[in-house]
């Protein structure tokens, strides 16, 4: 019976990525035209929202793909491996007073360890599809991956010292607002940390299309390609919605379904900051982007670490 | 036989099929996969025997850090050209004694524990209060062996410069 429920979770969770990558497609389009002074879709529908409908079935129809030169089987599979770790994410994210799909007592960590294993994903794609190409988007992007998970957990354990808790639901009921400016530097750094997580511009190096095709799917085509994509905003939509409620107070600042509604657009007003800043900076260089994590994000979360831990004394 | 003690079984079965794998492929990606099933399984079976934070540790440390690292490394001395890596080994003998006696130290070590009925401490609290009160000396130490190592591995790496 319970492993027919987690199988229930398991695919709303899919759903609820793969629905909510499908409207962020269209969203990015939108905030992407707004910035640069166009108009983005707007044929299908009332402000092109009938798009995302018919973006679907292109996806679904295309060719799939597979190299001559490819190793077959893996090719064919890696991309689940990078879904399905930000799905299963999503089940420890505390969404109401007291309940997270899944309300484990290690869900903090959870959280940040289960994220790790589609970059395992990432460079079996790239390595399978026997391309230099791939090969060095991959090579990018567990460097990149790796390295950042370490001021992002910094960022995170700061509210976890706070809050004396591994589960998120008791870390929402330790949350008061006064952590916001206390730990503001810590959600920066958690922030930019899950923008280049997730391979978003200005970190996507991986992908750099000018330079390396798409990086390591450069050889996928069709729903193999869209998994990648729906992976892509699942981590924006996982993150967005972790950072708004541990570090935004999420569904705390009013009670009951109101609360709900502002932890959502929380979520939502960091998912739009995400694609602003996407199109609004340029690309790093490689060694910039690993100086950056290293001599500058992983000391300003250890500081804030410190700072929440004379804190946490005092509580 | 108790649903928990299937669970167990399954997992074992999981981590001895991964350990198999790993042991007797020398492709790569096959090898990696194996690799990672394993230690997944580790992870699995702790969630099994009632250690929530050892399992989402093992995935953060070894699934998504060391498994990692081990496979960026085998990309990095990927060759030019069509030819694929292999990953092979003359020390197979060796290998397997090392193993044995790595088995035979783990047993003498944890066979005493294993009779002990007294409960284990799983909670997250009473983990770190653990760590941090009565163990404190030997978790200092084991953060000293790790440095130890990485100066040996800069010491190995930069003394084949030859400057």
């Amino acid at each position: 019976m319970t492993f027919l429920w987690g199988l229930l979770w398991g695919l709303a969770a899919v759903m609820f990525i793969a629905g909510g990558a499908v409207i962020g497609v269209w969203w990015e389009r939108k905030v992407a035209a707004r910035i640069q002074m166009r108009l983005g879709p707007q044929q299908l529908g009332p402000a092109g929202v009938l798009q995302m409908i018919a973006d679907v079935p292109k996806l679904l129809f295309k060719e799939d793909i597979v190299p001559d030169n490819a190793d077959k089987p893996i090719f064919r599979y890696a991309p689940m491996a990078v879904f399905a770790p930000i799905a299963m994410s999503v089940a420890v994210i505390p969404f109401w007073a007291g309940w997270a799909p899944l309300d484990s007592t290690v869900g903090m960590v959870f959280y940040l360890a289960f994220p790790s294993i589609g970059v395992l994903g990432i460079l079996l794609s790239a390595w399978s599809s026997h391309n230099t190409l791939a090969t060095i988007g991959g090579m990018r992007a567990a460097a990149q991956m790796v390295s950042y998970e370490v001021p992002r957990s910094l960022a995170v354990l700061s509210v976890i010292v706070l809050a004396g808790s591994l589960q998120p639901t008791e870390v929402m009921d330790a949350w008061q607002w006064w952590w916001i400016p206390l730990t503001f530097v810590g959600f920066v750094v958690y922030f930019i940390a899950s923008i280049a997580e997730m391979n978003r511009g200005p970190f996507d190096l991986p992908e750099a299309e000018s330079e390396l095709v798409a990086g390591y799917f450069s050889d996928y085509s069709g729903f193999r390609w869209a998994i990648f994509m729906m992976g892509e905003y699942g981590a924006l939509i996982s993150a967005s919605l972790f950072g708004a409620a541990v570090f935004l107070g999420g569904y705390r600042w009013l009670p009951g379904v109101a609360g709900l509604a502002v932890f959502l657009v929380l979520a939502m007003v960091l998912i739009t900051a995400v694609m602003w800043i996407k199109w609004t900076f340029p690309r790093l260089r490689q060694d910039q982007l690993m100086t950056f994590c290293w001599t500058v994000l992983t000391p300003l979360a250890i500081v804030q670490l410190v700072v929440a831990g004379v804190v946490a004394l005092w509580l | 036989m108790s649903a928990n003690d299937l669970a167990l079984a399954v997992t074992v079965t999981v981590m001895v099929a991964g350990a198999a794998g790993t042991v007797l492929t020398s492709d790569v990606p096959r090898l990696v996969i194996s690799l990672g099933t394993f230690l997944l399984g580790v992870a699995a079976a702790f969630l099994v025997m009632g250690s929530p934070l050892l399992a989402v540790s093992q995935v953060f440390v070894y699934v998504g850090g060391v498994l990692v690292l081990v496979l960026f490394a085998l990309m990095m001395v990927r060759r030019s050209g069509d030819e694929k890596p292999k990953v092979a080994t003359r020390h197979d003998l060796g290998a397997a004694v090392i193993a044995l006696g790595v088995f035979v130290l783990l047993a003498a070590v944890l066979g005493p524990v294993a009779a002990d009925p007294t409960p284990v401490v799983t909670a997250p609290n009473e983990v770190g209060a653990i760590l941090l009160g009565p163990s404190l000396v030997a978790f200092e130490l084991v953060g000293v062996l790790l440095l130890a190592a990485l100066l040996a591995v800069l010491v190995i790496v930069k003394g084949g410069e030859d400057s």
